[in-house]
């Protein structure tokens, strides 16, 4: 997306984002809230995924890793400033797993479809820690009882201030990633992705790259999955697992991959669908999930927005 | 081993049972201008790929001020002051002309070019928003090699360089190598002997993976055998 569109489209969305309170009632805005920590979520994934052309398979593990710290730490009692040092500890965590995991896989040589696999198996094994390990995790129920958002005397716990502090965490951190991505170190990123060899040929440290950017979106998502936690006030093991996996993928792809405020949107419209669905059968939605999934692998693979790239060019072929 | 600028010592690359190259021996000083010449198949392109580490020799070393490249990741190479243009032009082609040569440059610790110098060196100034997709051939040549320039290097390595332009562009191509060489060493393979003869370089002539003859191209060109070689009969 060309930068002006990016920002006209950015800055409506929030302007949109702002004023929706007016018109909306508390419990649609915790909804919204919600869905938009997972739109945060897919942008994390995007800015990877997006950029480099390699899937990961295993988000969730670091959106889940999250917010288990942050459960974990925000409920230890008598410690300062809960909120904000399980958010530090979630996405230090995050980083450090993702660091280990690029440091193997990428300074390994392993790239491409590969990748993919490993960390599907990540985010098997780590859903299978969650519950296992009962004593730490509370097994398959989860934990219950994490404290809403306090920083010292600052409550962020209302249904309102709770709603603007993710709309503001959510503009800043899609700011931050876009410009990121956009600048020198999206360039080179995209030279990688274009001609690995050529970029290293050139003093491109290609291993040591996709290592820190996949770090950076494993702590987007680990800020994401804290921040949820945080807000529903529980968490269980589906929050780590491989449905959320797929469904971070879809929710990127559905919203056009490598645009970042794309993702955010597909999150919002992908989970409205499944609200809808669920309502008549909550056990329709993982095959429909998979269903969606298995089409965009095989006739979207560029996402739904390149639907109107591939209708304008099949225009052009029929006017030439 | 003493510290010249670039040498290779007893060179030798076996793929499974295909020996391509067998006992080189080549040094050359800074700035110092070198053509390669020889038939297709010859182990031109796997002698640079040696040069510049992309390929560790089975045998023998490879050695730039004095350290030995083999087994250096590629990027390290590179920051050393080795570029490469390579024979199949390998351009970002998702990338526009000038953020091609932005890649190039932040590879490098130093930019000795500025940006504007080197598009118009390479004649693309008037396509610098083109994506490296949309570029004809000829014009991804020139991009290639724009961007080896513009990572400052100390020791240039072009493959064939001037495959697929026009005469006049060839002519160009030498004139641009001539006025880079005041700065830096350049090693040029090339299939063109008009281009060779307007480098007016020191020649090697590489034949079934062995230097087959080495001197002025004058020379060079001048000889039977090596007529032989390029006209098949040996
Ligand atoms: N990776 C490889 N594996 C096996 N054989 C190879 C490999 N690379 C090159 N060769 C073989 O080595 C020989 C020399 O190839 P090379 O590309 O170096 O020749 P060249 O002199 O550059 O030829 P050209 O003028 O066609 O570019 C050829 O027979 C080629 O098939
Ligand atoms: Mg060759």
């Amino acid at each position: 997306m060309r930068d002006p569109s990016w920002l006209i489209a950015f800055a409506i969305g929030l302007l949109l984002l702002a004023l929706l309170p007016t018109w909306v009632d508390s419990y649609n805005l915790t909804v919204l809230r919600d869905a938009l920590i997972f739109g945060l979520f897919a942008a994390s994934l995007d800015f990877f995924w997006g950029r480099t052309g390699i899937l990961c398979f295993g988000h969730s593990v670091f959106f889940g890793l999250g917010a288990y710290i942050m459960a974990l730490v925000s409920m230890t009692p008598d410690i300062p400033l809960p909120s904000l040092l399980g958010l530090l500890a979630g996405i230090t965590g995050a980083g450090l797993l993702a660091g280990a995991v690029g440091y193997f896989l990428f300074f390994g040589g392993v790239r491409g479809s590969y990748f993919t696999i490993v960390t599907l198996a990540l985010s098997v094994i780590a859903q299978q820690v969650a519950v296992s390990w009962s004593s730490v995790t509370g097994g398959d129920t989860g934990l219950i009882g994490i404290p809403p958002l306090m920083f010292g005397g600052l409550d962020l716990s209302g249904d309102v201030a709770s709603y603007f502090t993710v709309v503001a965490l959510l503009a800043t951190v899609l700011l931050g990633l876009w410009a990121l991505s956009r600048g020198r170190w999206g360039r080179i990123l995209t030279a990688i992705s274009d001609n690995e060899m050529r970029a290293a040929a050139l003093g491109h440290n290609a291993a040591l790259r996709l290592t820190m950017t996949f770090v950076i979106s494993a702590s987007t998502a680990a800020l994401a999955g804290a921040l949820y936690v945080a807000m529903a006030g529980l968490v269980a093991p589906d929050l780590i697992g491989l449905l959320l996996a797929t469904e971070v993928i879809v929710w990127v792809a559905v919203g056009g991959r490598g645009t970042l405020i794309g993702p955010v949107v597909g999150a919002v419209l992908v989970q409205r669908a499944q609200q809808e669905i669920s309502s008549f059968n909550p056990s329709l939605w993982p095959l429909i999930i998979g269903c969606v999934f298995v089409l965009i692998v095989f006739l979207l693979p560029e996402g739904v927005l390149s639907i109107g790239t591939r209708i304008r060019a099949l225009f052009r072929r029929g006017a030439a | 081993m003493s510290s010249s600028f670039l040498r290779a010592e007893k060179i030798g690359m076996r793929f499974g049972g295909l020996q391509v190259l067998s006992d080189i021996d080549l040094e050359i000083g800074e700035r110092s201008l070198t053509a390669i010449i020889g038939p297709n198949g010859a182990g031109k392109s796997t002698f640079l790929n040696v040069l510049t580490g992309v390929l560790r020799p089975t045998e023998g070393v490879v050695a730039f001020r004095g350290q030995a490249i083999g087994g250096l990741p590629l990027h390290r190479i590179a920051r050393l002051g080795i570029a490469r243009k390579f024979q199949i032009p390998s351009i970002f082609s998702s990338l526009t002309v000038v953020e091609n040569l932005q890649v190039a440059r932040w590879g490098s610790a130093r930019t000795e070019w500025p940006e504007d110098e080197l598009l118009e060196m390479i004649g693309l100034r008037d396509r610098r928003s083109v994506q490296g997709a949309e570029l004809a051939h000829g014009e991804k040549q020139w991009l290639e090699i724009g961007m080896a320039i513009a990572s400052s290097p100390t020791l240039l390595l072009l493959d064939e360089p001037t495959a697929g332009m026009t005469p006049q562009e060839t002519a160009d191509t030498a004139a641009l190598i001539h006025r880079l060489n005041k700065k830096l060493a350049v090693i040029a393979v090339e299939h063109d002997i008009s281009f060779v003869r307007a480098l007016g370089a020191d020649t090697l002539v590489l034949h079934q993976g062995r230097f087959f003859r080495q001197g002025p191209f004058a020379e060079i060109e001048a000889d039977e055998a090596v007529r032989d070689v390029y006209l098949g009969r040996r």
